[in-house]
């Protein structure tokens, strides 16, 4: 996965969203679905606010991620409606509590994966520099996202040195084989880090002027109609704080 | 030596390690697909992470990183899906860590072990999910709802929220050591570190 | 536009490339070569104009450096970099974005400039570099010799008045070099002042106009270029600088190796299951010889190295040796390839335990002979990450030889080197002639004709030549060489 973050070709992009309004997105199904805060009250919320990721997942053409969830997310929740009952005693308890973490954590991941999938890193930087997110963070930020493939690639030649040694999965030992991995990759990182930086340098980074970016993001109608949808049950919950029946 | 501010050239450090933290950390997040597993996650996580975390102490010099690297962490769990509590709890801890390796100067070998066993801490907030709000979740739901909250407690007791904090501060100081005696074997004759 | 002054400088981890009463001016628009071996100091020069020494490596430092009117020695970096632009030699490390458009504007919007004047710029750089069809691209896609136009496309996008360029060739194919030339042309047309440090000479005999040859940290030799290329080769050779044009390179004829053979069959992989990116149906090569793999980049070099490796899960081909076929799992057990870049293959703490990682109980005996043979034994005990690239390479080759592999693959050993180091290189293939079978994948025409037997030139996945590299085969390598350019000079001429 971390080979996908923030790596999207530019081009596919599905419904074309601000990264702000994604982000709002992502904290929404945390406060809500996540984190499970008023869904006793909002008996309808948990459902409707599940069926975002899978709409979204639709939009950006991620047909195989859309089907898997569609797929878990039922048979947990049938899972939970028709074997649950009439299990008892250590498969009940397994049962019951694999499914209730699934459907706590996967539709929040789901997001997750259509936002790291349909976000590059010029607007997701691009998005931070506007909600004024201090440079101390933006540029280690985008080193981070720049360096997941290299770590990627990286890693994959090591293992394939590691074959050709026969030194691969066979071992016994597996502190061993995870030192010969790290020992590598470290070494290898440490020096495309060095030359990186050396390249960033001298095109003037870190200098004391507040960078431009290139980048167009900006709110359309459709981020309109998404803030809408996740202010609305924040809205909901705050009323009930205040004692005031929706119904 | 003057507090000074953070360079281009220690941001990008500061990008290029967590990035290798963060990879492996996903790496070994795979196995908690396999749910029940997830305990599992905040002990293996911080010890095999601990090396490439100890390599990047030997890069910190200056007061900013290891908290730049906490929110770093918590920026890409909340854009995974993970919630924003490790980012809220990786503020608290990263913050906490960055104090104690500051207090060895930036270079105390034994403070650096410690401060991978608090800045281990941001994986935590992963799990607070878990035990909020068990009851509000499926309550409107009556029929299987205590038998879910029955389930889930067991799995998860109240106890093992304090439990799993122990063991990423312990995990973390376990990847420390193992952090440290791989910088020695390796990186330090090989002239990285 | 230049002006540097009793340079005294020493590096605070390192001996080599240190420099020693070092003076140099450079005019506005001229265009500098600085050549010489290894570690004489060219690399930090090229430092000291874009500020990186001593704003980023470390070291003692005594003297002036005076770039377009700023202290580069007092000037923060990103000062200097408005006038200084750099590009480096390793394509994969220097970009900092995920994609093109992003990256040519990283400079521009470094320098805050309004983004209007910097979508301009954008499309500029890319015109002018040739680059306009990679915009909008992942940069993780693009071969290093596109990688290497962008990184130009940035630097030029930001307009700086100097252009510093250390080895930019060192991991490119010719038609990269070739397009390079054209860029480095056109910012002399553009009355820029270009220094560039570089170990391959050949192309840059009609870019440069003064020649800086370096040693032991101070100049030994400045010339015009006229008068430098009138310089007869063997006192290139004897400088250690590699040759000025190819075209009279010399075949070093090969000696005459058995007739085994070592037959591929069915070498056919493809990625996606649709274009074929290796299909080479039946090919016989001479067992013991040491191929030279050539061909463009994105001609199915590395697939078919990876097969051959036995590195590719889904390939099916077969090799015959000696009669036996081995299929993938026999290969991965009988191949080795010593990567690019060799880090990737160092596993150890010790050289000594490295060697020994892999290797059959049966060959402990030989351990000491190899480890002699190929110059080792002096650092058996040293962390194999902190030898030098050339003792990395052989301690790679030494743990491959331990390990009983039969087929070396060796992926671009020579990129980088100086004439000495590439010559050092030939002489240990050569000591493997008749023992082992090589395929040395490279773009390095001086290496081929050094020490290979035959060539192996490959195009879209398939061969399209196979030769000897007797007296004939050696001026058909060099016309493939030396063509590739004038094929462009031509399109240039047209255009």
């Amino acid at each position: 996965m971390s080979q996908g973050v923030m790596q999207s070709d530019v081009g596919n992009h599905g419904l074309v969203l601000d990264p702000r309004t994604k982000l709002l997105l992502l904290i929404t199904m945390a406060v809500f679905v996540l984190g499970g805060t008023g869904t006793a009250a909002l008996w309808f919320l948990t459902p409707s606010l599940c069926i975002l990721p899978l709409v979204l997942l639709l939009s950006a053409k991620k047909f195989i991620s859309a089907v898997l969830y569609l797929t878990v997310y039922l048979a947990t929740y049938s899972v939970f409606h028709f074997v649950g009952p009439k299990t008892t005693g250590v498969p009940n308890f397994l049962l019951l509590g694999t499914a209730g973490i699934i459907t706590r954590f996967m539709p929040s991941v789901m997001m997750g994966i259509y936002v790291v999938s349909t976000t590059t890193v010029s607007e997701f930087t691009a998005a931070m520099q506007r909600m004024r997110v201090s440079e101390r963070l933006v540029i280690p930020m985008s080193v981070m996202f720049r360096f997941f493939p290299t770590v990627a690639d990286e890693f994959s030649s090591i293992n394939a040195a590691m074959r050709m040694r026969g030194v691969s999965f066979a071992g016994k030992n597996a502190g061993k084989m995870l030192e010969y991995r790290l020992v590598p990759l470290l070494t290898c990182s440490s020096k495309i880090g060095e030359e990186l930086s050396a390249a960033a340098l001298t095109r003037g980074l870190g200098g004391d002027i507040r960078r431009t970016n290139v980048c167009e993001i900006g709110f359309r109608v459709l981020d309109y109609a998404m803030i809408l949808v996740c202010i609305v049950p924040f809205i909901m919950l705050i009323l009930r704080w205040f004692e005031v029946s929706v119904f | 030596m003057k507090n000074e501010k953070l360079k281009g050239k220690d941001l990008i450090n500061v990008g290029i390690y967590t990035a290798i933290y963060a990879v492996i950390t996903f790496a070994i997040a795979m196995l908690g697909y396999i749910p029940i597993f997830m305990p599992l996650l905040c002990v293996i996580g911080p010890i095999i992470a601990g090396i490439p975390f100890m390599l990047f102490l030997t890069k910190v010099k200056k007061f900013g990183m290891i908290l730049i690297m906490s929110i770093l962490m918590g920026i890409l769990m909340l854009l995974t899906g993970m919630g924003y509590y490790s980012l809220i709890i990786g503020i608290v801890s990263g913050l906490l860590a960055e104090l104690v390796y500051k207090s060895g100067k930036y270079k105390s070998s034994s403070k650096a072990v410690w401060t991978s066993g608090v800045f281990s801490i941001w994986i935590w907030g992963n799990y607070i999910p878990l035990f909020t709000n068990i009851e509000g979740y499926f309550s409107t739901r009556q029929d299987y709802g205590q038998e879910y909250i029955d389930a889930l407690t067991r799995l998860m007791p109240t106890w093992m929220c304090p439990t799993l904090l122990a063991a990423a501060i312990i995990s973390g100081i376990i990847g420390g050591l193992v952090g440290k005696a791989i910088l020695k074997k390796h990186f330090i004759k090989a002239g990285i570190a | 536009m230049i002006e540097m002054k009793n340079l005294d400088f020493r590096y605070a981890n390192s001996n080599t490339g240190a420099l020693n009463n070092f003076s140099l001016t450079v005019d506005e628009g001229e265009i500098v070569l600085l050549c010489g071996e290894s570690g004489c100091g060219k690399t930090t020069v090229t430092r000291l104009i874009n500020g990186l020494i001593p704003h980023f490596y470390e070291g003692e430092l005594n003297g002036r450096v005076t770039v377009g009117g700023v202290d580069a020695v007092k000037a923060e970096l990103y000062e200097t970099a408005r006038i200084v632009g750099s590009v480096f030699q390793n394509p994969r490390s220097q970009f900092f974005c995920v994609d093109t458009t992003s990256e040519i504007a990283f400079a521009c919007e470094n320098m805050g400039l309004p983004e209007d004047t910097i979508k301009m710029r954008i499309r500029e750089a890319a015109r002018d570099m040739e680059a306009e069809s990679l915009l909008g691209r992942s940069i993780f896609k693009l071969s290093g010799g596109e990688k290497q136009k962008i990184a130009c496309a940035s630097v030029a996008a930001a307009h700086p008045e100097v252009f510093v360029l250390d080895e930019p060739t060192s991991n490119l194919d010719m038609e990269a070099i070739e397009s390079l030339r054209r860029t480095i042309l056109l910012w002399k047309s553009l009355g820029k002042t270009v220094v560039i440090a570089e170990h391959r000479l050949h192309w840059l005999r009609d870019v440069c106009d003064r020649v800086i040859y370096m040693s032991g940290g101070g100049i030994g030799i400045d010339l015009p270029m006229s008068k430098f290329a009138a310089m007869p080769p063997e006192k290139l050779q004897k400088l250690g600088l590699r040759p000025l044009s190819l075209d009279k390179l010399k075949n070093e004829t090969p000696p005459a190796i058995s007739g085994d053979t070592l037959e591929l069959r069915n070498f056919c992989f493809s990625y996606d299951g649709k274009k074929q990116a290796l299909d080479i149906k039946s090919l016989v090569l001479p067992r013991n010889g040491i191929i030279a793999v050539i061909g463009s980049n994105g001609a199915g070099k590395s697939t078919f190295s990876k097969c051959l490796c036995g590195l590719e899960k889904k390939f099916g081909g077969k090799v015959l040796i000696d009669g036996t076929a081995c299929g993938r799992r026999a290969l991965l057990k009988k191949s080795y390839m010593v990567m690019q870049d060799v880090n990737h293959q160092l596993f150890c703490e010790s050289v000594e335990d490295e060697v020994r990682l892999g290797m059959s109980e049966d060959n402990e005996k030989d351990v000491q002979g190899i480890l002699n043979q190929l110059d080792l034994l002096p650092y058996v005990d040293r962390h194999p990450v902190s030898l030098s690239g050339g003792q990395k390479q052989r301690v790679a080759i030494a743990s491959a030889l331990l390990a009983d592999k039969e087929i070396l693959v060796f992926d671009e050993p020579t990129s980088g080197l100086d004439y000495r180091h590439m010559k050092e290189t030939a002489a240990l293939f050569k000591s493997l002639l008749g023992k082992r079978t090589l395929f040395v994948i490279t773009h390095d025409p001086e290496l081929i004709l050094s020490c290979c037997t035959h060539a192996l030139h490959m195009e879209n996945g398939g061969i399209r030549e196979f030769y000897p590299l007797d007296d004939n085969g050696g001026r058909r390598l060099i016309d493939y060489f030396i063509n590739n350019d004038k094929e462009e000079k031509n399109i240039e001429k047209t255009v």
